[in-house]
């Protein structure tokens, strides 16, 4: 029985979720999308590139889907780094 | 399916970097679904004419349970042996030792001669850390002529760079199980398939050598019109592979295939008769037979071809396209499965399907019905995972005892207690027809925690439900009766025994073990005889040592040996046979006490181990080791909440050992602190005794050994009388009264004399008064064995096997063989024995003839190897 992604409320433990582009040789049908409910696919040549927001553990389970339906994984890209890293503006003193 | 069905090829190139890999210890096949990792293991594997055996085994679909796969591969292993043994098959137990598992696995592995190549398939489906570290071991300590294959979607942490360095380690990865276009040509043949050169080139080109592809594509080509067109569309198609030729498979296949492909794909493994029934039409069975023949993804998982299982990264596609096609139909296949597991007694399939039904009081209620057969059958880890799949935050208060089963299989108290609280809570409102169950279960299980505790008044308020007698309930209701009453004897029979001394001990224990027998659950039984033998320790030591034995026997045959169940047993043997001077073999069994402890912390047992270790060392003259070992089991006795059957001799001897290492004002201190009934106990008076006369007071001894020697102080047995008689006699030699110290030295021997003790001389250091009755005794054979034992050699444990057979001695030849180990003369013996000289002259004739000795101290010599020479031995 294979455990589908967690919702993304359920993580408390996880820090910030982050929106992450999954990239994924060749375009992806109903079929093999519906094991992603929580992504937004999109075609990109001969690719298929899935975003969403999610926190870690959900992010792992759907490398591990990934793993199992036999795709091959191109790029995995954080879009929105969940820490904010300083802006150079900010720390300018007037 | 098909008149044509696609064959495997013959992967030449690949089945020789086996054949290679196969010189060094492990091959690991890594590589991503579909890449035909398996398939090419079988065809290596299934060769005619290979000379090795093969012990194949595919780890189970998110395999949690360290123990439910060790058991596997150990059954996979003793399979492929197949040695014709007495042992027992391989059966799970609540108790789990994993090291002492793989040892098990690897004593088959060493046992078995030839070569013998071990398969373990899907090995990334095993997720348990500890199974993985342990596997490192059984890999890198595999002996010679074992090789072992792994296969896995990805690289695992199998720590194994040692064999790596070692050239023992051979690795092919997907690169290398890409079909070659020539290969692709070759399975395109096989398959009966004609297509085009430059077809086969277009087909090798989009699926890039992918087996899985080719395999799906091949099924599709078999039977299809235009095959050049199928290629071509293909091609031009920008889809995922597999997804695309799964869709094209289906797309082919009659409607009942394709239904029944889609409804069975949410089962780990499907037979005729289920698929039937999630179906709801019969000839399944037809159907997955000519699926397999087909070589679609669907392969057999018994010779008979009852049992059938989809090749995981087909099932899974499968199973998206059922939630996608008949999404409203999954809660309802689900359930329909979970009542044929159910009704099969395949408990935890059924829960599966329940939980995956999302009828989650119905989990509960299955779950907490079968939890405590489930922990007996060792699967504590598989429930571990089952409770995690309830949704947090739901309210099933049924699941407290879940989990309280549990906690105490893993040794986790408190927590157990916790959840019995919640659990008993909820039993008072709960509806009539769970409650009895819940409230039996209840009982049991706190009974359990109660003993494990040492709170043993609490053990007998528990046990009124063993009265309620069993009838008028379903067969289910009697199985976990029976499961429960079974562990409720044994555990009530343990506490009379170890805590109260009751004699209903005994009675309890066979009951328990009968019942156990009587529902097959070994694992009880072994468990309950493992107590026996202390359970009988008013009885000679032989009856005892026979108990003992006997269950450990038992528990080697299940393959328990190394199991916490048979400690007691091997703890309680060790004991008896140090007290009658047999050390080494008595460390021996300790030692094995020790390993089967490893993870077990409980202060009953472990109080037991600490004081046979001190008892041994003690007995060996060796003062210090065994005080750290009194210490250590006082400290445990201190924590246990109810009383102990051995307290006032383990409190006792510390004390008397304090006194001989020369403190005998620690000793003095801590006697001071106990309360009246302990301090007047014989154990305890004895201990008196012993600081006396290290403090130079021999009539204060002979005043603390006062009533243990009349009778009057209560003792544990009559060993401590043995112990107080000797203490007296040292009192005596002490005082100058050489005559009371003989007088009392000799009572102690004629006390020993049935059991042959040897341990409290030695523990009260009574050489010299032995030494000084040599010459007077009436127990001159025991004597001599006594002092053989205080000059340092321990007297050799009985090993019939390596002595070559001897004529039985008549009773009264051992009569004669006794004293000759002594001083006496001919004569003399003649009239110790009220016999003529003649019959003692014929006597010894016939025994030196028996056994084949020359004179007196050879005879001697070698009764002894035989152990003639102790008395109640002559079996």
């Amino acid at each position: 029985m294979r455990v589908h992604l967690a919702p993304l409320d359920h993580g408390v433990m996880d820090p910030a979720p982050a929106r992450y582009a999954i990239r994924i040789h060749g375009h992806l049908g109903a079929t093999v999308l519906s094991a992603f409910p929580a992504l937004v696919p999109q075609r990109y040549g001969a690719d298929t590139v899935l975003t969403g927001l999610l926190d870690r553990s959900a992010l792992y389970g759907v490398l591990a889907e990934v793993e199992a339906l036999g795709l091959e994984l191109v790029e995995v890209r954080q879009l929105t780094p969940h820490r904010k890293s300083p802006k150079s503006g900010d720390s300018r003193s007037p | 399916m098909n008149r044509t069905a696609p064959r495997l090829i013959e992967r030449i190139d690949l089945l020789a970097a086996l054949d290679r890999a196969a010189a060094g210890k492990v091959t690991i096949i890594s590589a991503p679904a579909g890449s035909g990792k398996t398939s090419l293991l079988r065809a290596w594997a299934d060769r005619p004419g290979q000379p090795h055996r093969l012990a194949v085994m595919q780890v189970q679909r998110d395999q949690h349970d360290a123990q439910q796969f060790w058991l596997a591969l150990l059954g996979a292993v003793r399979q492929a042996v197949a040695t014709p043994s007495h042992a027992e098959p391989q059966a799970a137990t609540p108790d789990f030792n994993e090291p002492a598992m793989v040892d098990r696995v690897l004593s088959e592995l060493a046992g078995q001669c030839g070569r013998l190549i071990l398969v373990i398939d899907d090995l990334h489906e095993l997720t348990s850390p500890d199974a993985l570290a342990q596997l490192t071991r059984l890999l890198t300590s595999l002996p010679g002529d074992v090789h072992a294959v792994l296969t896995t979607r990805r690289d695992l942490p199998l720590r194994l760079h040692q064999l790596r360095l070692a050239g023992e380690l051979a690795e092919i990865r997907a690169a290398d199980l890409r079909f070659s276009e020539r290969e692709t040509r070759e399975l395109l043949d096989a398959s009966g398939i004609a297509l085009s050169a430059s077809g086969a080139v277009l087909l090798h080109q989009r699926t890039e050598g992918w087996a899985a592809g080719l395999r799906l594509a091949a099924i599709s080509l078999a039977d299809h019109p235009d095959p050049e067109r199928f290629v071509a569309e293909f091609s031009g198609s920008d889809r995922t592979v597999a997804e695309y030729l799964l869709a094209e498979m289906l797309e082919r296949q009659p409607d009942d295939v394709k239904d029944l492909l889609l409804r069975t794909s949410l089962l780990d493994r499907v037979n005729g008769e289920l698929a039937d029934l999630l179906t709801g039409r019969p000839g399944s069975e037809r159907i997955l037979l000519a699926l397999e023949d087909a070589n679609a993804f669907v392969v057999s998982l018994d010779p008979e071809r009852m049992w059938f299982r989809y090749h995981r990264l087909f099932a899974d596609l499968l199973r998206l396209e059922l939630r996608r096609a008949l999404p409203e139909e999954v809660p309802a296949l689900h359930r329909r499965a979970a009542e044929w597991f159910t009704q099969h007694g395949h408990v935890v399939d059924a829960v599966r399907h329940t939980q995956a039904a999302g009828d989650w009081p119905a989990a509960t209620r299955l779950l907490a019905d079968h939890s405590f057969s489930l922990t007996l059958d060792g699967h504590t880890q598989t429930i571990q995972a089952l409770l995690q799949e309830f949704p947090p935050g739901a309210d099933q208060p049924e699941l407290a005892l879940v989990h309280a089963t549990v906690d105490l299989v893993q040794g986790r108290l408190d927590e157990a207690a916790a959840h019995l609280a919640v659990a008993e809570t909820y039993a008072e409102t709960a509806p009539p027809d769970r409650q009895r169950r819940l409230q039996v279960a209840i009982a049991s299980l706190k009974l359990s925690l109660a003993r494990r505790r040492g709170r043993y008044a609490d053990v007998l308020d528990q046990v009124k439900f063993l009265a309620s007698p069993v009838t008028g309930q379903s067969d289910e209701d009697i199985a976990l009766d029976s499961d429960l009453r079974a562990v409720a004897l044994m555990n009530l029979g343990t506490v009379e025994a170890w805590s109260l001394g009751l004699p209903d001990a005994e009675r309890h224990l066979r009951e328990g073990a009968a019942l156990a027998r009587k529902i097959g659950r070994p694992y009880l039984e072994v468990g309950c005889l493992a107590q026996l033998g202390f359970a009988s320790k008013v009885r000679p030591f032989a009856v005892t040592q026979r108990r003992c034995r006997e269950a450990i026997a038992l528990a080697d045959r299940h393959g328990w040996g190394a199991e916490p169940l048979i400690a007691p047993a091997l703890i309680t043997l060790s004991g008896a046979l140090v007290w009658t001077g047999e050390f080494d073999e008595g460390e021996r069994l300790l030692d094995r006490a020790v390993q089967a402890l490893q993870a077990d912390t409980g202060p009953d047992i472990r109080l037991l181990l600490y004081h046979g270790g001190g008892t041994l060392q003690a007995g060996r003259g060796r003062d210090h080791e065994a005080l750290e070992k009194f210490t250590m089991a006082e400290h445990l006795r201190s924590q246990l909440e109810g009383s102990h059957a051995l307290a006032n001799q383990v409190t006792g001897w510390l004390l008397a050992t304090q006194a001989r290492l020369g403190r005998p004002g620690e000793a003095r201190a801590l006697l001071a602190a106990l309360d009246d009934e302990r301090a007047g106990s014989g154990e305890i008076r004895n201990a008196c005794a012993v600081i006396c006369l290290e403090e130079g007071d021999p009539a204060g001894a002979l005043e603390a050994a006062r009533d243990v020697l009349d009778g009057t102080a209560p003792v544990i047995g009559y060993v401590t009388a043995v112990e107080a008689h000797l203490l007296a006699g040292l009192a005596h030699r002490q005082l100058g009264d050489q005559r009371a110290a003989n007088k009392a030295a000799e009572r102690a021997l004629a006390l020993a004399e049935p059991d042959r003790l040897v341990l409290p001389f030695a523990i009260t250091g009574s050489a010299a008064l032995l030494e000084a009755l040599r010459h007077e005794t009436a127990h001159a054979a025991l004597l001599a064995d006594i002092l053989d034992v205080l000059h340092g050699s321990s007297l050799a444990a009985e090993d019939q096997s390596s002595s070559p057979p001897v004529e039985e001695l008549s009773p009264s030849e051992l009569r004669v063989l006794r004293y000759l180990p002594t001083n006496l003369s001919r004569p003399e013996i003649a009239s110790e024995l009220s016999v003529s000289v003649n019959t003692v002259n014929t006597h010894v004739r016939s025994i030196y003839a028996k056994l084949q000795a020359r004179d007196r101290s050879s005879a001697v010599q070698r009764a002894r190897e035989l152990r003639l020479l102790s008395a109640g031995r002559t079996r």
